[in-house]
């Protein structure tokens, strides 16, 4: 029972959030839920409110009415950085990464807020401060085999590609160690083959480390593909919830997003 | 005994390496090896950014559990187990733990498609496949309806199979586990069954890259592999414990030669590159003093570097002009047996410490004692870059049906050849001898441990043998001095219609050592009045190239029919041609819209051309080409990997030689 539950637990819900943006009514009344070990997707047309809406749930927007729970606390009111310490992960749609830091660099700068030592013993070498530093790079090393960027481990991100510069912003999100990952468009303007290799990444931290993942996007292929669970946004309201099948037959959704009918 | 000592002299003039008595098998090396250098380390492999360590205790014991649970989940002498991954150690250990079963190894290449790989592992009889990851998994779970004999399907990384659960399905560390069980109820099985082994049990089918039709299996025995390995030993002077590093695919013959059975012989420190991508790193890491790689990965080191020096600031450029300069007046001084010029000689210990050290350094090359290239005809441009570097990079030939052959031995040596025959250790084998067919000017080999035959085709086995003399199927010549030169394989060399012969394979060889061309085919045959080519660009330099001229372009189909970019690779044929009969230079030539892809067939794994169907597929661009048109709508089907098939058509444009494009500045 206690397990049961705890594998269907709510780890984050918002509940009837309005945001408005002078006259425009951004988001209109939206309710959802991330259950533990679930990988839910939110699609919706071009301007529905998506990345609105995960504005609020990691913290850069302030719903004018609404609440937020993260593991049952009332987070409407944190700061983005206190929700990120509190383990709300976030990949962005451009790429906002360091451009002139190394891969290692950026990933061990997602460590940041899990560090316990402070610059001036850093850089005494405190015996304490090099442990914790080993211990860090164990995780860090560990997210570079996950996504397999062994290769440009040492590399500077500026040099990159744009495909690889995501899957280094997903490392660095890991390497926060968040207990819900949100992925706003991890897809967008990569090929085919990129967008597999990334598919496979999602499924593997969803299913290895068991962490709920909220994932925007454009391509329906792939959010049919490896979404449990989808929810459809039209102009600021949910307009439908469900498995992918469900959804698929929902004659809103064809309406409002497949544009047939 | 001394067994640290790798020659024994004083026997003629030659240096005959040890050969332990009794040992015939390679378990039987691996034995007396970790009898010999227990705690020695035998094998690195960089995880996690650090480096692992395998002891010779420690990768006995792997081999041992792993054949212990081979042998009691089923696995009979003479059987055969697959291998599917990149080179990491317990490939290597799946690969001895199947010899000492007594059983027969096939490995695969990591990029095999599931057809490709159900006609191996059904030809072969696979009873085991021991696969790396979910992604050759998931390949052989596609296939493994249609392969009744397989029993179990083998892992040893359990990322992505969290979630996998069939029944054929085991990982590495269960099977050793089940070895363990099975020692207590078996003591001293392995033993045994390392004993039992015999020097002319089959050790390894090497499937042929098949640029003809479906590949063959050349069947290998123990004593064969120890034949070629002791030519190589007694040929190139290896101190124990040499650095090597593993990267050439062990599906390929030469890795068996090397890694696996030189690996335990000489012995070496294997060291295993993190991924493909970061072994020119790793190399560096490890100071490797023994490399092996195939003329395609020594050319394409030699075009980063050149496509590098691009980039380069000026001063960096400048100087490394100079000393490169200077040096390949020395190293061919040197390769020709003479002495340089002395002002050359004084300036060459300056352009050495100030740029070819460092340069060498960078690569990873400085420590490289041996460094081999293999496989098949390389450009001697590429020669001549490496060895005014300094590095002494050798020549080797060899075929897959009788092992290594023929490599440069000592100091001197000519770019142009392959060198000379090896000598064979006296107890595995009459020396080879050889001669050449007046007619055809194929090579005829007898002695050593002989031809095999190919796994269940006596028929074409039969074919290459006639009167003890094994065809080799490869046109050579011999110099006065003994060296072989290359030519081409006999079934490709050609003539025109005019009657004029041309080899296209140096012609193609020569021009991939531009940096701007990655692959070239070579047209023209009887029914042709002239020689013509197909050109694949390389799209990361011909795109820096671009970038840097300020040439935009959107794909690679543009890029390809761009004026700059036909100009560009009309030079490079250019000078090509002055080296080439006049009779027989490229006449015409396009670019190809286009990558060639060995997910669509038109390469092999190891990244051959399949000739006939890459004329067939472009046909009528060929036709275009000699009908003296000036562009083609070419339309080339595309396979995606999801099975969709799409279509890309582009208008090629169609090169004369003689006239240059007019750029418009």
């Amino acid at each position: 029972m206690v397990l049961n539950f705890a594998e269907n637990a709510v780890i984050l819900r918002v509940e009837d959030i309005y945001v408005a943006f002078g006259g425009v009514q951004a988001i209109e009344g939206v309710d959802f839920e991330v259950r533990q070990g679930e990988l839910s997707a939110i699609i919706g047309p071009n301007g529905a409110g998506k990345t609105t809406l995960l504005n609020c749930i990691n913290g850069f927007y302030k719903p004018q009415q609404g609440r937020i729970y993260f593991q049952g606390r009332d987070i409407s009111n944190l700061s983005p950085d206190k929700r990120a310490c509190l383990g709300i992960g976030r990949a962005f749609q451009g790429i906002q990464v360091y451009q002139n830091m190394t891969v290692l660099d950026t990933i061990m700068s997602g460590r940041h807020v899990l560090m316990k030592t402070n610059p001036v013993q850093a850089a005494i070498y405190w015996p304490w401060a090099h442990k914790e530093e080993v211990a860090h790079r164990k995780v860090a090393e560990d997210i570079i085999d996950f996504l397999e960027i062994e290769g440009i481990r040492k590399k500077i991100i500026g040099e990159l590609s744009y495909g690889l510069r995501k899957r280094v912003d997903l490392a660095r999100v890991l390497a926060l160690e968040p207990k819900v990952l949100i992925l706003d468009e991890p897809m967008a303007g990569m090929n085919l083959e990129e967008k597999e290799d990334i598919a496979r990444f999602i499924l593997d931290i969803q299913e290895f480390q068991g962490i709920p993942i909220v994932l925007v996007e454009h391509d329906m292929e792939v959010v049919m593909d490896i979404a449990q669970r989808v929810i459809v946004i039209d102009q600021g309201k949910v307009i439908a919830e469900g498995t992918p099948t469900e959804i698929r037959g929902n004659h809103a959704v064809i309406r409002a997003y497949l544009g047939e009918g | 005994m001394n067994t640290n000592k790798l020659v024994e002299k004083g026997k003629g003039e030659t240096n005959v390496p040890f050969l332990p008595p009794g040992t015939d098998t390679l378990p039987k090396f691996l034995k007396w090896g970790y009898e010999q250098w227990g705690e020695k380390v035998f094998m690195r492999r960089k995880d996690r950014g650090v480096y692992q360590r395998w002891t010779w205790k420690e990768v006995h014991d792997e081999v041992k559990y792993f054949c212990l649970g081979l042998i009691s989940l089923g696995l009979r002498r003479g059987e055969t187990v697959a291998l599917i991954g990149e080179n990491e150690p317990q490939l290597f250990f799946g690969h001895w733990a199947t010899h000492a079963a007594l059983a027969k190894a096939v490995c695969l290449y990591p990029d095999v498609t599931p057809p490709e790989a159900h006609y191996v592992l059904d030809h072969c009889d696979a009873v085991f496949v021991v696969c790396e990851d979910q992604e050759q998994v998931d390949k052989v779970l596609e296939i493994k309806d249609q392969l009744p004999r397989l029993k179990k399907i083998i892992y040893w990384d359990p990322r992505g199979m969290w979630k996998y659960s069939h029944p054929m399905l085991m990982t590495f560390e269960e099977v050793q586990e089940e070895g363990h069980t099975h020692e207590k109820s078996h003591p001293g099985a392995f033993e045994e069954s390392v004993a039992q082994g015999n020097g002319n049990d089959i050790a390894v089918i090497s499937y042929t890259s098949g640029t003809t039709g479906q590949p063959k299996g050349v069947v290998i025995t123990h004593s064969s592999l120890l034949d070629s390995a002791y030519r190589l030993m007694a040929s190139l002077s290896l101190h124990p414990f040499t650095q090597y590093v593993s990267y050439l695919p062990p599906s390929w013959i030469a890795e068996q030669y090397y890694g696996l059975t030189m690996g335990l012989i000489v012995p070496f420190v294997i060291n295993f590159p993190e991924e493909p991508e970061t072994v020119l790193e790793n190399i560096r890491e490890v100071g490797a003093e023994l490399l092996v790689f195939s003329p395609r990965q020594w050319e394409s080191l030699a075009s980063i570097t050149q496509a590098r020096m691009l980039d380069a600031g000026l001063l960096a450029k400048f100087a490394y002009k100079r000393a490169m300069n200077i040096s390949k007046k020395v190293a061919a001084s040197r390769l020709e047996g003479k002495t340089a010029n002395p002002l050359w000689r004084l300036l060459y210990p300056l352009a050495y410490a100030v740029v070819l050290r460092p340069l060498l350094d960078k690569l990873g090359l400085l420590k490289v004692r041996v460094a081999i290239c293999g496989g098949s005809a390389m450009a001697p441009d590429a020669f001549h870059f490496f060895h005014a570097m300094g590095l002494r990079l050798k020549s080797m030939f060899g075929l897959s049906e009788v092992g290594l052959l023929t490599t440069h031995v000592g100091d001197y040596f000519d770019v142009e050849t392959v060198g000379k025959f090896m000598p064979v250790h006296p107890a595995l084998g009459h020396q080879v001898e050889w001669r050449i067919d007046e007619d055809t000017g194929e090579l005829l080999l007898r002695g050593g441990t002989g031809f095999q035959g190919y796994y269940k085709d006596s028929e074409a086995s039969a074919k290459t043998q006639h009167e003890g003399w094994f065809h080799t199927g490869d046109v050579v010549t011999v110099r006065e001095d003994g060296e072989i030169v290359y030519l081409e394989r006999l079934s490709d060399m050609r003539s025109l219609s005019t009657g004029a012969r041309f080899p296209p394979q140096f012609i193609e060889t020569r021009l991939r050592f531009s940096p701007f061309v990655k692959d070239v085919i070579c047209l023209g045959d009887e029914t042709k009045p002239f020689v013509a080519a197909l050109m694949n660009i390389d799209a990361e330099t011909v795109g820096r190239w671009a970038e840097k001229r300020g040439i935009d372009y959107s794909t690679f189909p543009d890029l390809s029919q761009k004026a700059e970019v036909r100009e560009l690779i009309r030079q490079e044929i250019d000078m090509v041609n002055r080296n080439l009969a006049a009779d027989g230079v490229v006449k015409r030539f396009a670019n190809l819209p286009k990558e060639l892809d060995p997910d669509e067939a038109e390469l092999t794994r190891s990244r051959k051309l399949r000739r006939s169907f890459l004329e067939e597929r472009y046909g009528e661009l060929v036709e275009a080409i000699y009908r003296g048109k000036a562009e083609h709508l070419t339309e080339v089907p595309v396979k995606y990997r999801d099975g969709r098939v799409g279509k890309v058509a582009v208008i090629t444009k169609i090169m004369d030689l003689e006239a240059p494009v007019e750029v418009a500045r």
